[in-house]
């Protein structure tokens, strides 16, 4: 399955914004390389969090230890991409 | 949408950057039940945590639990009660392996040719006057002489009502001998007779605070901040409490909803399987508990509530410093 990574970036940021409650953006207006730590605040406990809601969704399992590479919206989409292609 | 960029300058921002990715995640480990004194006023023997379980002898295990909770995720292990320096070959199964903390009274000088680096927190209770009426001696004497100079080491040391008026002198005596200094309360639960806070005293004990941070900068490791939340039990506009501590222990956390909270966060009784409920004592109430570190990590956890502002974020960065400091991932 080639998952169109735009549609991806736009489901991750509605997620995060949900999630974190974000207010004055919407997943259109989310930077997709908007740094999720030095920028949004994001915390490790925030990932966790992030990541079961994507598990849910995608089907993936996120490991811990990649948390800290998952630095933006964009980066975390082509991880789901390569992990659900892989699963082919 | 606010981003931390739009909120500091770049002074700020650098040192927001400096902590942002630590990803701190601690556990606190009881290595004894035993103590080489009895203070009024100790939780650990207050609360009969040190009744709850028989510690473990065998130190092949101590270094088999440590490898395990690094399987964990734990990075740093703070050792606490007893008195962790009688058991030297269980704190080393810690230091071998992760950044570790020992909180001890000082009595007994951890050897710097085993521990080179380990970060101590000497408990210190007040004055020559008020140590001797809680501790039976003034343990100042010893430790100042089994410390001074030493940079991995600095005083806990616990305010009280009757220190007030009085801090200035202690903290001048901690700068002379060259180590710095945390200010940390005594919580009401532990019924130390004249040693109770009424609630003006605690606008008086955050007033002592501030002045000494101001008069001696370079000692004091804390912030205004933390004062504020400490003494009030308020931060933002929120109470602390029961549901809004970060520091209970994980595996029996079922609260709804469940906070935000350290990840992974244990404290582990010295059998090495019982666990306490959170960082201090089981007997205590929470909604007047003051232990030090479930409040600055309550600010810690707590970062993105602290985005409304310049100001709120500015003081959340303070307070992780001050954390960073104390156990060492920053230098002071």
């Amino acid at each position: 399955m080639n998952v169109d990574i735009s549609q991806t970036i736009i489901r991750i940021a509605e997620i995060i914004i949900n999630e974190l409650k974000l207010e004055d953006v919407t997943p259109q207006t989310f930077d997709p390389d908007l740094d999720l730590v030095d920028e949004v605040g994001v915390d490790s406990m925030d990932l966790a969090t992030i990541a079961l809601v994507l598990r849910d969704e995608y089907g993936i399992r996120i490991d811990e230890d990649d948390y800290p590479k998952l630095t933006t919206v964009r980066i975390i989409a082509e991880y789901i991409n390569t992990k659900l292609a892989d699963d082919e | 949408m606010k981003t931390v960029s739009s909120l500091l300058d770049d002074h700020w921002y650098e040192r927001y950057k400096q902590i942002s990715k630590l990803n701190i995640r601690s556990s606190i480990y009881d290595v004894t039940d035993r103590c080489n004194l009895r203070c009024k006023g100790c939780f650990f023997f207050s609360s009969g945590e040190h009744e709850r379980a028989s510690e473990e002898n065998d130190v092949n295990k101590w270094h088999a639990f440590v490898d395990k909770e690094m399987d964990r995720g734990v990075n740093l292990a703070i050792l606490i009660g007893g008195e962790p320096t009688l058991c030297l070959d269980r704190i080393e199964a810690f230091y071998k392996r992760l950044p570790t903390f020992c909180a001890t009274n000082g009595l007994i000088k951890v050897p710097r040719d085993r521990f080179p680096d380990m970060m101590v927190g000497l408990s210190l209770w007040g004055d020559e006057e008020d140590e001797k009426a809680l501790r039976g001696k003034d343990t100042f004497k010893i430790t100042s002489a089994n410390y001074a100079g030493d940079p991995h080491a600095y005083y806990l040391y616990t305010i009280t009502p009757k220190q007030l008026g009085k801090t200035g002198k202690i903290i001048q005596k901690i700068e002379d001998i060259g180590l710095k200094v945390h200010m940390q309360l005594l919580s009401n639960d532990e019924g130390v007779a004249g040693f109770s806070w009424k609630p003006e005293e605690l606008m008086d004990v955050r007033a002592e605070m501030d002045a000494m941070l101001d008069a001696y900068p370079k000692t004091v490791i804390s912030s205004k901040y933390y004062h504020k939340i400490i003494t009030t039990g308020q931060m933002l506009d929120r109470t602390f409490g029961w549901m809004e501590c970060p520091s209970v222990t994980e595996l029996i956390d079922k609260r709804d909803p469940r906070p935000k909270r350290l990840t992974n966060f244990i404290r582990w009784a010295s059998d090495l399987k019982t666990v306490h409920r959170c960082c201090t004592s089981e007997t205590r109430d929470c909604s007047t508990c003051k232990d030090g570190a479930a409040h600055m990590s309550w600010v810690m956890v707590n970062k993105r509530a602290h985005m409304r502002s310049t100001e709120d974020l500015q003081n959340w960065i303070e307070v992780y410093e001050m954390f960073a400091k104390l156990y060492q991932f920053i230098p002071w």
